[in-house]
């Protein structure tokens, strides 16, 4: 049975599971980030960076697969990936027009 | 190693650290920049992978575009000193309980023998990614989700001019908590003196 995780690249081949490895590792980074700092603009910076690791992974398995599927939905990830970042920016400048915020925990007018 | 493996490497190496940078730097407009790094990196192995629209869009629109408004954002709200533990107690030590878990989990099942790929489909490879493939895809099959996308950009794009227009409400709170409570009658009073002179 031949491997079919060997993407064939030019003149040689890739394997998808080294991609996949190094999606993997940029999603944990991005995870940490969201989970350990506290400046509301580096958690949605590390938010896109976890939605480029699952880019890479739609990619790589379009890749793979020969199906063109894959690509396609990496592109309606950046659109929404753009409005996720342009709404929520828009929220961070409003708050920042209030008062200043050096820690999410601050937030929690709503919590009643 | 072939020059495909050697490329992929070194974008590879480049993306990690740059996702290391996100996460260390201490000051947001470095982890944007480190950000752009990462997102250059991985356009790269798009390409590699024959993913040639991708590739574009993802310089022009995400490294260009959505990045720049990042770095407009940093720019305009200017340096926020972060202080560095949360008000969860024991907030670091449960981020790292999960992530290990996470982490172990993905590379256990990446590294292991346990994951098998399906066969290839039959495609033709030599218009494998390209414009008009992506064209006929997105216009035929996906135009439904297509058009949800473009909807979904229309949303956002009304909801963030409404959010940071900055009208009337934003100005007032910001006006009471620079001059505390008690001074809100002062201005009505500075305002009719204002109307009549």
């Amino acid at each position: 049975m031949p491997d079919y995780g060997q993407i064939p690249v030019g003149s040689g081949t890739l394997d998808a599971r080294l991609i996949l490895g190094l999606a993997a590792v940029l999603f944990i980074l991005g995870a940490v980030g969201v989970l350990v700092r506290r400046n509301p603009l580096v958690i949605l910076v590390c938010i896109e960076l976890m939605l480029n690791a699952a880019n890479l992974t739609l990619i790589t398995f379009a890749a793979q697969l020969h199906n063109l599927e894959g690509q396609l939905f990496a592109l309606m990830t950046m659109t929404v990936a753009a409005a996720e970042a342009v709404v929520g920016l828009a929220i961070l400048v409003d708050i920042f027009r209030v008062r200043d915020v050096d820690d999410v925990d601050q937030l929690s007018d709503l919590k009643g | 190693m072939s020059l495909p493996q050697v490329v992929f490497w070194v974008m590879a190496v480049v993306a990690v650290l740059g996702g290391l940078g996100v996460v260390a730097f201490r000051r947001p407009i470095n982890s944007v920049l480190s950000l752009v790094a990462v997102m250059l990196a991985l356009s790269v192995i798009f390409l590699e992978l024959s993913a040639q629209f991708v590739f574009a869009v993802q310089v022009i629109v995400y490294a260009g575009a959505v990045m720049v408004l990042f770095l407009f954002v940093v720019a305009l709200l200017g340096p926020v000193r972060e202080r560095s533990t949360g008000r969860v107690p024991f907030h670091r030590g449960v981020a790292a309980v999960v992530v290990l878990a996470f982490a172990g989990l993905l590379i256990a099942f990446i590294t292991s023998a346990g994951i098998r790929f399906r066969a290839p489909e039959q495609a033709s490879l030599a218009v494998f990614g390209t414009v008009q493939q992506i064209g006929a895809g997105l216009f035929t099959t996906y135009l439904y989700p297509f058009e949800l996308t473009s909807i979904l950009l229309l949303v956002a794009a009304v909801g963030a001019i409404y959010l940071s227009r900055g009208g009337q409400a934003a100005s007032e709170v910001r006006g009471r908590e620079l001059r505390g409570p008690g001074a809100a009658p002062a201005t009505d009073a500075n305002e009719k003196e204002d109307r009549r002179a």
